[in-house]
C-alpha cells in the first residue's frame, strides 16, 4: 500500500518536472492555456468527486468557485495576505459555504438537488453586484505577485503556469488519496445502494455532506485560480456557462475517472475554442459562425456523450477494456 | 493490484505525451524582442476586438476599416519598402478573451499591437502581457480611458481618443451653459469607461439627480432599458447624459420612445454612431436632437478631404455603409502609418515608441484637434466639437460650423480651440 502511494507521487513529480521543462519551451499562449487547463483539472475534479463518487448532481459548482475567488481577493484586497494563504482559506471558506448547502442538500437527491445548486449559480452573481465593498461588476483586481527573484527573469505568464499547474498536482494528489480511501469507497457504496450501504453502518446522509464539502472547497481553488489567469474577481467570471462547461468536461472524459480523465476533459474545453477558430479562419466561415459552431460543439458533445454512453466515453472504454480483461476469472466491477 | 497497473500506465502515458510535446515545442531562445515582428518586407501588427457578441455592434467595423487604410498604403508602396499585414482577433469585449487573443497575437510575432479596444480589456492585457517591461508597443488603442495616457504606468502604450473624462467636462459646460437649473442624470456602463466620465462630470461642476450604472454586457438583456428609463422618468429627469457602447445606448433610447420619454439626451462620442443605432432599430425620429461629441470631421463631411479620401478608400477596400467606426478606424491606421514611417528604416519597438513621443504632435490625420503627445505624456487629441444629430440623421455642428472645445486630463477649463489642421499630405500617405 505504501509503496503504492510512492509510486503515485514520484508519477506527480515527474509530471511537474516536465511541465516545469515544457515552460521554459513555449509561448505565452500556450501558458495562457496551460493555466486555464489547470483550472478546469481542478473545477473537474471537484465533479468527478461529487458525481462520479457520491452520486450528487451539482450545477451550480461555479458559485462555489466564485465564492473561494472572492474569499481570496477580499483577503487580499483587504488584509494584504500572501497568495499562498490566500489559496488556503479560500478552500476552507468555499468548504464552509459547502457544509451550509450540503446539510440541505443531503435531504435532497436529483433534480432537487441539481435544481438548487442551479439557484445558486444563477443567483450569486447578481447577489455580488449588491455589496459595493465586492467591486461591483468591474470586480476587485487579484494580482498574483510576480516570481522570487532568485528565479530569474520569470513572465507573468509562465509565473501563473507555475501556480495553477502546482495547484492542480497538488489538488489531484488530494482527490486521488481521498478517493482510493475509506470515503471514496464508502461514497460508491452510498452511490449504488445506499440502503445497503446503511445496512452496513454507514450514514449516507453523512457521507454526501462530507463529498459536498470537499467539492465546494476543491471548487474554490479552481476559483482562485480562474481569478489569477483574470487578473480581477468579477461576476462576469462565473456565469451559468461555467457551470455548464465543467460538467461537461468531466462528461467527456467518464464522470468517475479524475487521471487521466479530468486532463483529457479540461484540454478539449480549452482545446475545442482554438480548433473551432482555425477551421473557421481555414475556411473563412466568419466569426459569427465560429462563435456559434464552439458553443454548438460543447453541447453536443455532451448530449452525445449522455445519451450513447451515460456515464461519459472514457468511462465506457475503460469497462470495455477490464471486461475484456477481467472476463476470465468473473471480475465484476 | 489491478489498480496499481492503471495508474502506472496512465503516469507513463502522461509522462510519454509530455516528453513528445516538450521536443515537439523546442523553439530557438530569441535574441532580442526589439525588432520581432519586422522583416524587410513586411510588418506585423495585431488587434483585439469584438467582432462578435452585444458590444461589436459598429465596433466591429473599425478593424476592417484598419486593415482597408494598410492595404491602401500597401498598394501605394508601403512604408520604407515594408508592407503592413494586419491580425484580426475577436474577444468579444471579454477580458479574458482578450488577454488570451493578445497573447495568441504576442505568439504570432507581432510588432505591436494597435488600436485594441475596450477600457478593462487593455487594463488586463497590459497587466498579463507585461508591456512595461517586454516593452511592446500598444498603439492607439480604441477607449477615452484617461488612465491610459500616464506613461509612468504604461509606457508602451499610447491613447488615441480624447478622453472620457475631457469629453464629460466638456459636456458639462454645454449643459450649464443651454440646460441651466435642469435636472440631470447620467448612465454608464459600471467599469472605468464610466466611472471616467464621472469624474469629468464632477470636475466639470454638473449635480446629478440620477446616476444608473450598468454592467458591461448586461444591455444584452431585454428588460434593462426598462429599468433605467422608469427610474429616469420617475425622478423627472429631463438631460440624460449616456457613457456606454452603442448597443446599450440604442436599448435606451428604443425604450425611452416606447414609454414617451423625451428628456435631452447628450451621449459619448464612442456610443453614438448613426448607422450603427440605426441598425440597432433605432428610428431618426428618436435621434433627433441627440447631442453628441466628436474630434473626427461627420461622416457626411464629404468636403473634408480626409473623408472623402476615407470614403474613396473604402469603396475600394471595404464593405459596408461608411460611417464614423470606419472613419475612426481608417484614421487609427493613418496615425499608425505615420508613427511608422517616423521611426525610420531601421524599425525598431523602442524606436517606435521614441517617434511618437517626439514627432507625434506633427503627425498628419483627419482630426480637428492635435495630438499632444510628448516625452512625459501619452495623451492623444485634446478635444471634441458638438454636434445635434438632425432629423435626417446628420451631425450638425453646434454654431453650423465645427466649433471645437479643448481642455486638458486634469483641472483645466475648457476653451475654444484655435488650432488649425494642416492640409492633408498627397494622397493621405504619411510624410
Amino acid at each position: 500500500m505504501h509503496n503504492h502511494h510512492r509510486r503515485r507521487l514520484i508519477g506527480f513529480a515527474i509530471v511537474g518536472i516536465l511541465l516545469f521543462l515544457l515552460s521554459n519551451r513555449v509561448g505565452v499562449l500556450r501558458l495562457y492555456q496551460g493555466s486555464t487547463v489547470s483550472m478546469y483539472v481542478i473545477a473537474i475534479g471537484s465533479i468527478v468527486l461529487l458525481t462520479g463518487f457520491s452520486g450528487q448532481i451539482s450545477l451550480g459548482n461555479g458559485a462555489f468557485m466564485a465564492l473561494g475567488a472572492y474569499i481570496a481577493v477580499l483577503l487580499q484586497t483587504y488584509l494584504s495576505l500572501p497568495l499562498v494563504l490566500t489559496f488556503f482559506v479560500a478552500v476552507l471558506g468555499a468548504a464552509f459555504f459547502g457544509l451550509i448547502l450540503g446539510v440541505a442538500a443531503a435531504r435532497l437527491s436529483g433534480p432537487y438537488l441539481a435544481g438548487t445548486t442551479l439557484a445558486l449559480a444563477v443567483a450569486l452573481p447578481s447577489l455580488v453586484n449588491q455589496f459595493p465593498v465586492l467591486g461591483g461588476e468591474q470586480g476587485l483586481m487579484f494580482n498574483a505577485g510576480s516570481a522570487p527573484e532568485w528565479l530569474g527573469e520569470v513572465s507573468r505568464f509562465k509565473w501563473l503556469f507555475w501556480i495553477s499547474t502546482l495547484a492542480a498536482i497538488i489538488a489531484c494528489i488530494g482527490i486521488q488519496n481521498i478517493l482510493k480511501s475509506r470515503y471514496g469507497r464508502t461514497w460508491k457504496a452510498v452511490r449504488s445502494n445506499s440502503t445497503a450501504a446503511e445496512l452496513s453502518g454507514i450514514s449516507s446522509a453523512r457521507s454526501k455532506v462530507l463529498a459536498f464539502v470537499i467539492s465546494a472547497g476543491i471548487a474554490g481553488l479552481a476559483g482562485v485560480v480562474l481569478a489569477l489567469t483574470a487578473g480581477t474577481v468579477a461576476p462576469g467570471a462565473f456565469p451559468l456557462s461555467l457551470s455548464f462547461a465543467i460538467i461537461t468536461g468531466a462528461v467527456i472524459a467518464g464522470i468517475s475517472s479524475l487521471l487521466p480523465g479530468s486532463v483529457v476533459g479540461a484540454v478539449v474545453l480549452v482545446g475545442m475554442s482554438q480548433l473551432v477558430g482555425t477551421f473557421t479562419s481555414r475556411f473563412q466561415m466568419g466569426d459569427i459562425l465560429a462563435e456559434n459552431l464552439k458553443e454548438l460543439i460543447v453541447s453536443a458533445l455532451l448530449i452525445l456523450a449522455v445519451v450513447f454512453t451515460p456515464n461519459g466515453p472514457g468511462e465506457k472504454i475503460r469497462a470495455m477494456r477490464e471486461h475484456r480483461k477481467h472476463h476470465s476469472h468473473g471480475g465484476v466491477r | 493490484m489491478m489498480r496499481l497497473n492503471r495508474s502506472k500506465k496512465a503516469i507513463t502515458l502522461t509522462a510519454l505525451a509530455a516528453s513528445v510535446a516538450l521536443v515537439a515545442t523546442m523553439v530557438p531562445a530569441q535574441a532580442s524582442t526589439d525588432k520581432v515582428g519586422v522583416t524587410s518586407k513586411t510588418i506585423k501588427l495585431g488587434i483585439s476586438q469584438p467582432t462578435t457578441g452585444p458590444a461589436s455592434a459598429g465596433y466591429n467595423k473599425v478593424a476592417p476599416a484598419m486593415n482597408s487604410y494598410f492595404k491602401y498604403v500597401n498598394d501605394n508602396g508601403g512604408i520604407n519598402g515594408r508592407k503592413i499585414e494586419l491580425i484580426i482577433k475577436n474577444d468579444g469585449y471579454v477580458v479574458q478573451r482578450a488577454v488570451n487573443e493578445s497573447a495568441a497575437l504576442v505568439d504570432e510575432g507581432v510588432f505591436a499591437l494597435v488600436g485594441s479596444l475596450g477600457t478593462a480589456n487593455n487594463t488586463a492585457v497590459a497587466e498579463f502581457l507585461d508591456l512595461k517591461s517586454t516593452g511592446l508597443p500598444s498603439l492607439f488603442v480604441n477607449t477615452g480611458f484617461s488612465g491610459f495616457s500616464v506613461k509612468k504606468d504604461y509606457p508602451t502604450m499610447f491613447s488615441l481618443f480624447p478622453s472620457y473624462y475631457m469629453e464629460a467636462k466638456i459636456f458639462s459646460e454645454y449643459i450649464k451653459k443651454n440646460f441651466p437649473g435642469k435636472k440631470v442624470g447620467v448612465i454608464y456602463q459600471a467599469d472605468d469607461f464610466g466611472v471616467d466620465a464621472l469624474a469629468g462630470l464632477a470636475q466639470g461642476g454638473i449635480t446629478l439627480t440620477e446616476k444608473i450604472a450598468y454592467a458591461s454586457l448586461s444591455q444584452g438583456t431585454p428588460s434593462v432599458g426598462q429599468s433605467w428609463i422608469t427610474k429616469l422618468k420617475t425622478a423627472n429627469v429631463e438631460v440624460v447624459i449616456f457613457y456606454g457602447v452603442p448597443s446599450a445606448v440604442a436599448a435606451a433610447l428604443r425604450t425611452a420612445a416606447a414609454l414617451a420619454y423625451k428628456p435631452q439626451w447628450i451621449v459619448t462620442s464612442v456610443g453614438s454612431d448613426y448607422t450603427t443605432l440605426t441598425g440597432l432599430g433605432v428610428t431618426n425620429a428618436m435621434l433627433d436632437g441627440v447631442v453628441t461629441g466628436s474630434f473626427l470631421p461627420a461622416p457626411t463631411d464629404d468636403a473634408d478631404p480626409y473623408v472623402k479620401l476615407f470614403k474613396t478608400i473604402h469603396t475600394k477596400y471595404g464593405t459596408g455603409a461608411f460611417d464614423s467606426n470606419i472613419l475612426t478606424g481608417m484614421n487609427t491606421a493613418m496615425m499608425t502609418a505615420n508613427a511608422i514611417k517616423a521611426a525610420g528604416p531601421n524599425l525598431t519597438r523602442s524606436g517606435l515608441i521614441r517617434a511618437i513621443e517626439t514627432k507625434g504632435r506633427t503627425f498628419a490625420s483627419a482630426s480637428l484637434t492635435p495630438p499632444t503627445y510628448s516625452t512625459t505624456s501619452h495623451a492623444g487629441y485634446a478635444g471634441f466639437w458638438l454636434a445635434q444629430i438632425n432629423s435626417s440623421g446628420v451631425m450638425v455642428p453646434e454654431s453650423g460650423k465645427y466649433k471645437v472645445y479643448t481642455t486638458d486630463a486634469g483641472k483645466g477649463a475648457v476653451k475654444v480651440s484655435t488650432y488649425k489642421r494642416p492640409a492633408m499630405p498627397a494622397k493621405g500617405l504619411p510624410k
